[in-house]
């Protein structure tokens, strides 16, 4: 690497001069009604990208109201920066003319790909991590800068595998990354702490690794204990630790907005704004979390869950 | 690593996660394919073999799209049961694999692939092989409520959505048009009152086959069913594009054999209905 990963990055404003939102959670339609009806306790709203390209519903609607009253940010499940497909200039348009629409504080995505040969298998697949694959992510992440005319905030997937030809860490994959294209990065705490798991690293050199300044925004989720491995499920409480790891992020970068994700056995929304509010306590110096992740089955957790997908208004 | 290689390892992942049978089967598939396996592709760290690492990707991949089918399908699902229906769904996400960035895309083929795979037993008394069209059926319902959800209706134009007055419908000057959402279906089972009921947490019995139109619409956000007449859904056919009250009413006298001036009169009594279901619009 021609600089080290944790070098500051000369003259770049902290969270690449976008705003610090707060604490905010995912629209669901699970809260439709309840946020038509309701002023919400929270400070942002985060929408699934795909869930609102080309939607003329009710969705719509609600989102209109939910940005009426505050800020949104977009976030993509299906760009997949890393495959070696071409990128897909149909969608890009899609998430180009909903960015015009909705005016998001920013839009994001995942370091990842989702399919190969015209497959999409709706995963958040892992990057083989090596200078080729620094170089392919690169271009194409400027590319998506230069098309949607704003910075790219790419986030950390957990991953279940690593590829014997990876040669690089995945921080320092992000570091140089951010380095390279002005991207910022988007920081899952969870994601963080699962992949640590799986893979052994220490998840404290992963956070204190990162370009700092980069970093707009936090993810929060609760995973799941499968026995050997744990599994990003985004259906529970946030465990202890990684309550621990969102403290020292949010004091290695001075403060950035937290998001709070929660895809299945989706709680009311109320609940879902009590779990958000233990960041507080959290920064505080009180761990409100679980001391582990809820055990299950491994074949009944799944990662990356689709239940951010809105299902059919009757 | 060169720009092939990480091509080829996404080629290869991607047919262990999306290919046919069990992780073996997938495997060799791979092996056969892009000559690698899986000791040579992935690291095994803490214990866990490339395998089960692999396995966490593929299991996922089939849960995850078997989720969203569910989703999609309820009334489907609960009509043929839990395991009949997981096993076509199974079948349909592995033999065609999402092309899609949306996963609103995902079940688009799910009907034709039923009517495809559907037991063609010349044995079978006409009235259990004409049952056998019935999930087909209920799928394609299901799908067209599913894209009517979506499309833009006239919830932000009251002026469009406006019914016309007899004045209106006669006087000229009434250009009339199908909404984006309006769905039109021919089917073979008499459906509506059977969704309806099964929307409402009921169990009732299959309908005997019977060739039904419905136009499926939205209104205020609510998509709905209606069967319609056979000149009704012609017309509503021949508003695909603009077209004035008369030249509408003419499409659709000619293609079910009616004399357009008796159709007119109908037609003005139900044209303003149609607009109250979200079918037509008024443009400029």
């Amino acid at each position: 690497m021609q600089n080290p990963p944790h070098t500051p990055h000369a003259g770049r404003p902290p969270r690449l001069g976008l705003p610090h939102l707060g604490l905010g959670v995912g629209l669901r339609n699970q809260h439709f009604d309840y946020l038509m009806r309701n002023e919400p306790a929270v400070d942002w709203f985060e929408v699934i990208s795909e869930n609102f390209v080309d939607n003329f519903g009710y969705a719509r609607r609600v989102l209109e109201r939910v940005r009426s009253l505050r800020p949104v940010v977009m976030h993509g499940v299906s760009l997949s920066v890393g495959s070696t497909d071409p990128l897909d200039r149909e969608y890009l348009k899609g998430l180009k003319a909903l960015a015009e629409s909705v005016r998001p504080a920013w839009v994001s995505d995942h370091l990842c790909w989702t399919g190969v040969a015209g497959v999409n298998t709706h995963d958040l697949l892992p990057m083989p991590l090596d200078e080729e694959s620094l170089r392919h992510v690169a271009a194409r992440v400027r590319q998506v800068q230069d098309f949607l005319g704003r910075p790219l905030v790419l986030e950390n997937p957990s991953t279940y595998l690593e590829f014997r030809e990876s040669t690089i860490p995945e921080w320092e994959f992000l570091s140089e990354l951010a380095r390279e294209t002005g991207c910022g990065l988007l920081l899952d705490v969870n994601n963080v702490y699962v992949s640590a798991h799986n893979h052994g690293f220490d998840p404290e050199h992963y956070i204190r690794s990162l370009p700092h300044e980069s970093v707009v925004q936090i993810h929060l989720a609760g995973p799941t204990d499968c026995g050997r491995y744990l599994v990003d499920t985004h259906d529970q409480p946030v465990p202890a630790r990684v309550w621990e790891l969102y403290r020292l992020a949010q004091e290695l970068t001075g403060g950035v907005s937290a998001l709070l994700e929660w895809d299945a056995n989706i709680p009311d929304f109320p609940v879902l704004v009590a779990e958000l509010r233990k960041a507080e306590a959290a920064l505080a110096g009180h761990n409100p979390g679980p001391a582990a992740p809820a055990a299950v089955a491994a074949f009944e957790a799944v990662s990356n869950p689709v239940g951010f997908r809105l299902a059919p208004e009757r | 690593m060169s720009a092939e290689r990480l091509s080829t390892l996404q080629h290869w992942m991607k047919t262990v996660v999306t290919g046919r049978g069990g992780l073996e089967d997938k495997l060799r598939a791979a092996a056969r394919l892009h000559g690698l396996s899986a000791d040579e592709v992935v690291a095994e760290t803490r214990g866990l073999s490339s395998r089960e690492r692999l396995g966490i990707y593929a299991r996922g991949y089939v849960l995850r799209l078997l989720e969203c089918m569910r989703a999609d399908f309820p009334l489907l699902r609960e009509f043929v049961g839990g395991e009949v229906f997981d096993a076509f769904a199974r079948a349909y996400v592995i033999t065609r694999p999402p092309a899609s960035p949306s996963l609103y895309d995902l079940g688009a083929d799910f009907p034709r692939f039923l009517e495809e795979t559907r037991p063609r037993d010349a044995r079978l008394e006409a009235s259990h092989g004409a049952m056998l069209e019935l999930p087909g059926e209920l799928a394609r319902v299901e799908r067209a409520r599913a894209e009517a959800v979506r499309a833009r209706g006239t919830e932000d134009d009251p002026a469009a959505s406006s019914p016309p007055s007899p004045a209106e419908i006669f006087g000229g000057g009434l250009t009339l048009q199908a909404t984006p959402c309006l769905r039109l279906l021919e089917l073979k089972f008499p459906l509506v009152e059977f969704v309806r009921d099964s929307d409402r947490g009921g169990r009732p019995d299959p309908p005997a086959p019977r060739r039904t139109l419905v136009a499926v619409g939205r209104a205020d956000y609510r998509v709905q069913l209606h069967e319609v007449e056979p000149w009704q859904f012609a017309l509503l056919q021949a508003c695909a594009r603009p077209a004035s009250p008369y030249a509408a009413v003419s499409a659709a006298a000619r293609e079910v054999g009616e004399e357009p001036g008796r159709l007119l009169a109908s037609a003005a009594v139900w044209l303003p209905l149609a607009f109250e279901f979200g079918l037509l619009r008024r443009v400029n």
